[in-house]
């Protein structure tokens, strides 16, 4: 479990996090969505030891950051993917996976393995005696996710994997991060690109310096926007919408593009009766459907509201 | 302090020094100049104009007639004459012996001295035994037993060439150090680094012990050449192999080695502030300012560069070594070096 408890820092009087309480239980992936200098970077680097909280504390697998003597037992149990993927580049990818599988304490027996596994499973096997500088974004990136893997952590931070690379190594990326969920790793990832934290996460946090809103996008959804049916009509009628305003649990209703957008408290016990209020009226019904709100709206209105 | 995982980081350091030329030629270059090129220089045309060694003195043919004790003599010439305690003063002398006499203003020609001063005269073809010469020209004749100019000059020489020696291993460090910190904080990484499950002092142990290692190395593996180009070149002029000697070894295994580790605990604190590769070298060069300083003051004559005044110096570097081991322990830091080094 990866939680935190008013975690805040300070940098020389510039407040960089402020009262950030979250919890994350094992095997879940989380997103930390938020604008740049939110604070996404401050936090992972508090939570893997490498800088100290001014305010408040977290727990890694229950162990206190704030306790030196907790330090190096937490960074052996997580893998730190930096925002700047850091590798030697006069050095091989090969040497580079071989120096951290050592000083991660890899057995012998089974390092040279496990290097070859990695590389083989991000496409760059073929170039492991390539010296890294020589390689493009994507493939340093690529070799610094396996350079956090190397220990085989069970908590993965990863700072803005995709950032720099192209939609097919993005792809990539995000596919890898989904088999590691899958392997039931925990994975806290830092990102501005919201389809991505849709797709690999189950759970999302907001940030910009506070918490503004942490939930699965289905929760945040409808907390912010509640929650809407939309009925496609082969024609609308505004004798309609005075009829379904009629109905208890309807919130309200507007006509759209040949359909009804209807906000609803709950649509599964809702649904049936507006469904016949508007068969009564004649209506001739083509679809219902529940309406999500994306992450971007979501994500967009917190913004919003937080000016 | 696990020391297994600092020697990780020396091997990986290693590796990367392999791939990095400047620092190759640092590790070649600047030990052929200093221990080859530097001695050859300096001493091959000393030893060219030196007064070759003499075994064998002089045959003088004196044949003795007359002994004087502790008299004085002057405006006179005297000849076959075996002299004690005298002092001789505007003489013309020819076929005599001396023994602890004081000679002034006077000619002496095929004529043996021993434990004698000469002043103001010219001493010809003749045998000098523990005499000291001054304002005097000895044309034809041979030092025997004593250190005659050019020797003590070579001597000077040779105590000078141990400052490059100390200098060497300060100097290489300012550039591993250079591209081994500066670089590494250019390169960004040293974030993963700092977020494996090491220590910080196993860390800068690793970093400085990888810089330490071939410096020291480079520097014990030059004095070879530079003890025998030494050895061979003042041979035919001292008759001895002055190296190596005690000075040379408390200097090289014991001064230079802690010098080392000064400048690179030194280069570790200014790559904290510096992030460029050059500057970090230049800054770090002040480093050899010290034992500049030291050498400058024993070979200027101010103090004698002995065991015992290197020694001195030694200890007073351990002393620094340890303070700026304290220093650059606070700046090599997990927070400090991801929030303050810039
Ligand atoms: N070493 C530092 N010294 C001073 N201020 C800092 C330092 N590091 C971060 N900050 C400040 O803390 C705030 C949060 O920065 P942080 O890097 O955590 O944001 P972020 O969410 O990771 O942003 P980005 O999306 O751009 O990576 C910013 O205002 C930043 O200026
Ligand atoms: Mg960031």
């Amino acid at each position: 479990m990866i939680e935190t408890q008013h975690l805040g820092r300070v940098f020389d009087g510039t407040v960089a996090v402020e009262d950030v309480s979250f919890s994350i239980k094992d095997g879940e992936a989380f997103a930390f969505l938020g604008p740049n200098g939110a604070g996404k970077t401050t936090t992972v680097r508090m939570l893997c030891c490498l800088i100290g909280a001014t305010t408040g504390t977290g727990f890694i697998d229950g162990l206190d950051i704030r306790e030196k003597s907790n330090h190096i037992k937490i960074r052996s149990m997580i893998g730190l993917l930096p925002e700047n993927p850091g590798m030697y580049e006069s050095l091989s990818a090969h040497r580079n996976l071989d120096f951290y599988a050592r000083l991660y304490g890899v057995p012998e027996s089974e390092r040279e393995a496990r290097i070859s596994e990695m590389l083989k499973r991000l496409g760059i096997y073929e170039r492991r005696n390539d010296a890294v500088g020589k390689f493009s974004k994507g493939m340093k990136q690529k070799i610094a996710i396996a350079r956090a893997l190397m220990h085989e952590p069970s908590y993965i931070f990863l700072d803005e994997p995709t950032a720099a690379l192209d939609p097919e190594a993005a792809l990539t990326v995000r596919n890898f991060l989904m088999e590691l969920k899958k392997e039931g790793r925990t994975i806290f990832l830092n990102t501005h690109n919201l389809d991505e934290a849709q797709r690999v996460c189950d759970r999302i946090g907001v940030l910009k310096t506070r918490l503004l809103a942490t939930g699965t996008p289905d929760e945040l959804s409808s907390r912010f926007f509640g929650k809407s049916t939309v009925v496609g009509l082969k024609e609308t009628n505004p004798d309609y919408l005075l009829a379904l305003r009629q109905l208890p649990g309807v919130l309200d209703a507007k006509i759209g593009d040949k359909c009804i957008l209807i906000s609803v408290a709950d649509p599964a016990s809702q649904n049936p009766s507006i469904i016949s209020t508007l068969v009564a009226k004649g209506a001739q019904i083509e679809y219902v459907q529940e309406v999500k709100h994306g992450l971007e709206d979501i994500y967009l209105k917190l913004m919003g509201d937080s000016k | 302090m696990r020391f297994e995982k600092s020697w990780i980081i020396v091997r990986k350091e290693f590796s990367e020094f392999r791939k990095n030329k400047y620092i190759l030629y640092s590790l070649f270059l600047m030990p052929i100049l200093m221990a080859v090129v530097l001695p050859t220089v300096y001493l091959v045309p000393i030893s060219t104009f030196a007064t070759p060694p003499a075994n064998h003195p002089l045959d003088l043919g004196i044949s003795i007639v007359q002994e004087l004790q502790g008299s004085n003599l002057s405006n006179g010439t005297a000849e076959n004459i075996r002299f004690f305690n005298t002092n001789l003063d505007n003489m013309i002398v020819y076929k005599c012996e001396f023994f602890n006499c004081s000679i002034v203003n006077s000619v002496v020609r095929d004529s043996n001295l021993t434990s004698s001063t000469i002043t103001n005269s010219v001493v010809e073809h003749s045998n000098l035994r523990f005499s000291a010469t001054t304002d005097s020209s000895t044309p034809g004749s041979l030092f025997l037993g004593s250190q005659s100019e050019s020797e003590k000059y070579l001597v000077l020489i040779i105590d000078s060439l141990l400052m490059f020696f100390v200098l060497i291993p300060a100097i290489i460090p300012t550039v591993i150090a250079s591209y081994s910190f500066v670089g590494e904080k250019l390169n960004k990484s040293l974030e993963p680094l700092l977020a494996t499950p090491t220590s910080d002092t196993e860390l800068l142990m690793g970093k400085t012990l990888a810089i330490f290692i071939p410096s020291v190395l480079v520097t014990w593996i030059s004095l070879l050449p530079a003890v025998i180009i030494v050895d061979l070149v003042t041979y035919p002029i001292l008759g001895y192999y002055i190296l190596p000697n005690m000075i040379w070894i408390i200097g090289v295994f014991f001064v230079a080695p802690l010098f080392c580790i000064l400048s690179v605990l030194v280069n570790v604190i200014i790559s904290a502030r510096v992030s460029d590769v050059r500057t970090s070298q230049q800054i770090g060069s002040i480093v050899v300012l010290p034992a500049i300083a030291f050498f400058i003051v024993a070979l200027a004559g101010i103090v004698v560069l002995n065991e015992v005044y290197m020694l001195l110096f030694g200890t007073a570097i351990l002393a620094i070594d340890l303070v700026v081991f304290y220093v650059a322990l606070r700046v090599f830091q997990r927070e400090e070096i991801l929030v303050k080094w810039k």
